[in-house]
C-alpha cells in the first residue's frame, strides 16, 4: 500500500520534470503524467513520479492525516 | 515528512559468482490504521480512504464498503454489486497502464501524452455513482482505445506494435543478463479468500506482514490471473510478465466494451465472520487486496485490517525471492538493471531499494 504524500511544486524543470518540497525536503520528480502544473500547486508522488494533482485543502488534511498516523506509530512502539 | 514507519522495501541480492545465491527482503512496516480508526463510525472512514492510499483507491474504497456492509449483516443488490465491477476494472486498467511508464521506462513527450489521455478519460467512466450514457461511453472507451494505440498496443492480446516505444521497451526487458530458475508456482485466488481473512481478523498485524497459507506463500496480480485462463511457463521472466499486463489491459478494454465478460469476475468478493465482522476481497491491479473489519453495535470500527497484494508478492519467502533464487545473472551493471527489471514487472506498491552483495563479504 502506497501512501499518499502530499508534495509542493516549489519549482518547474524542463523535460517535464519538477522540484518538489515533502515537509521541507526537497525531491526532483518527473511531472509527465500532470498537465498545467504550476508552482504551488500539491500533487501525490509514487517512486519519483507526480500522480495526480490535489488542492491545497485536501493536502493539507492529507498531511494532517499522516501527523496522526505517525504520532499513533510512535504511540504503538513506545 | 517524516513518517514513524518505513513505506520502502529494501532488497538485498546474494551473489555467489555469477548465481544468486539467495535474496533478503525488508518490508515495509505497516501504518497503525486499526488505533486510528478505532471508534470511529464506519461510514465517516469511507471519504478518509483515498486520502491515505495513492494507488488502488477505488479498491480501498470497495473494500471497505464491502466489509462493513458484510460486517452489518447487509445484503448488496446484484444491480448495485455489478455497478460497483465498473470503476474497479477502470482503476485496474488505468493502475496497469502507468505501472508499464512509472519506473524504468521513461516516458517521451507522445507517450505520455497519450498516457495522460487514458488516465483522463477513463475517470468518466470510474464512477461508482453515476451513470454513464452509451454514447458517452463509446466516446470515452474509443479515447481510450486511440491513446493505447499511439502507444502501440494494438488491441489484439499482448501484440505490440512493431517499433512501437512500447514493443522496443518489452524487447530491452527481455531477460537478457538474468536466467530466471524455473519454479513451482503458486497462485493466490477466490478460493483462498475466507481462510485469508478469517487468519487477517485474528491475527491482525502478525498475519498481514508475512502472509502465508499452510506455509504457501502464492503469488498474486497479473500473472496470477493468466495463469486462471491458460498454463503459464515456470520460468517467468521480465518481458513475459510486461507482455502478460498489456494483454490484461486489452481485455479489461474489451471488458468495458462489453466484449469480454470475464475479466471483471471475482473482482469483489465480500464474507461474513459472524455477527460484527465482515471481510472483503478487491482484485485490484497488483492483486488481491482484502479488507477486514470487526463493528461494536453503533457501528463504529473496533478492528480494522488490511492485507494488500505487495506482501504477498514481496514475503521473504515469496514469489520475487523465488524468480530469482538460483538465476544466473550477467557480470556488472547489465545483470543489476535486469534484476531491478524484474523486481518493476512484479510491480511492488511502494518504492524499492535495491543493493548487491557478495556471499562470504557479509
Amino acid at each position: 500500500m502506497c501512501l499518499a504524500i502530499p508534495a509542493e511544486v516549489t519549482k518547474i524543470l524542463p523535460d517535464e520534470m519538477a522540484i518538489v518540497s515533502i515537509d521541507g525536503v526537497s525531491k526532483e520528480i518527473s511531472v509527465a503524467l500532470i498537465e498545467d502544473l504550476a508552482v504551488g500547486d500539491y500533487v501525490i508522488i509514487h517512486v519519483g513520479y507526480a500522480l495526480t494533482k490535489i488542492d491545497p485543502d485536501e493536502a493539507r488534511r492529507t498531511l494532517e492525516l499522516l501527523c496522526e498516523l505517525s504520532a499513533e506509530a510512535h504511540g504503538a512502539a513506545s | 515528512m517524516s513518517l514513524a514507519f518505513r513505506n520502502e522495501i529494501d532488497i538485498t541480492v546474494w551473489l555467489a559468482g555469477a548465481e544468486i545465491a539467495d535474496v533478503a527482503i525488508q518490508p515495509r512496516s505497516r501504518p497503525p490504521l486499526t488505533r486510528l480508526f478505532a471508534g470511529k463510525p464506519a461510514q465517516s472512514l469511507l471519504p478518509v480512504l483515498p486520502r491515505l492510499f495513492s494507488l488502488c483507491s477505488v479498491a480501498h474504497q470497495m473494500a471497505f464498503l464491502s466489509a462493513v456492509e458484510a460486517a452489518q449483516g447487509q445484503e448488496v443488490t446484484e444491480a448495485t454489486a455489478r455497478r460497483r465491477v465498473t470503476p474497479v476494472v477502470v482503476e485496474r486498467l488505468t493502475e496497469l497502464l502507468r505501472g508499464l511508464f512509472v519506473g524504468p521506462f521513461a516516458l517521451n513527450g507522445t507517450s505520455a501524452a497519450a498516457v495522460r489521455a487514458v488516465l483522463q478519460a477513463s475517470t468518466v467512466l470510474g464512477s461508482a455513482s453515476e451513470a454513464v450514457s452509451d454514447p458517452l461511453r463509446g466516446e470515452v472507451l474509443a479515447q481510450i482505445k486511440a491513446a493505447l494505440a499511439a502507444l502501440g498496443m494494438t488491441g489484439e492480446g499482448q501484440a505490440l506494435a512493431p517499433g512501437s516505444a512500447l514493443a522496443a521497451y518489452v524487447e530491452r526487458g527481455g531477460g537478457e543478463g538474468l536466467s530466471p530458475p524455473a519454479v513451482e508456482q503458486s497462485f493466490l485466488t477466490a478460493a483462498d479468500d475466507l481462510e485469508v481473512v478469517t487468519r487477517l481478523l485474528a491475527d491482525g498485524a502478525t498475519y498481514s506482514d508475512a502472509p502465508e497459507l499452510c506455509g504457501r506463500i502464492p503469488e498474486t496480480g497479473v500473472w496470477a490471473r493468466r495463469a486462471r485462463r491458460e498454463p503459464v511457463p515456470p520460468a517467468a521472466g521480465t518481458a513475459a510478465r510486461l507482455k502478460a499486463r498489456i494483454a490484461e489491459i486489452s481485455r479489461l478494454c474489451a471488458w468495458l466494451e462489453g466484449v469480454d465478460r470475464d475479466a471483471g469476475d471475482g473482482a469483489i468478493a465480500s464474507y461474513r465472520l459472524g455477527a460484527g465482522k465482515g471481510a472483503a476481497a478487491v482484485e485490484c491491479a497488483r492483486g488481491r487486496l482484502y479488507h477486514a473489519v470487526s463493528l461494536d453495535d453503533g457501528d463504529r470500527i473496533v478492528r480494522f485490517e488490511f492485507l494488500a497484494p505487495t506482501e504477498w508478492n514481496f514475503h521473504a519467502r515469496g514469489p520475487l525471492v523465488r524468480s530469482l533464487k538460483g538465476a544466473m545473472l550477467s557480470a556488472g551493471r547489465r545483470g543489476q538493471d535486469t534484476v531491478r527489471a524484474l523486481i518493476g514487472s512484479f510491480d511492488p506498491c511502494v518504492g524499492f531499494n535495491l543493493s548487491f552483495r557478495e556471499t562470504g563479504h557479509a
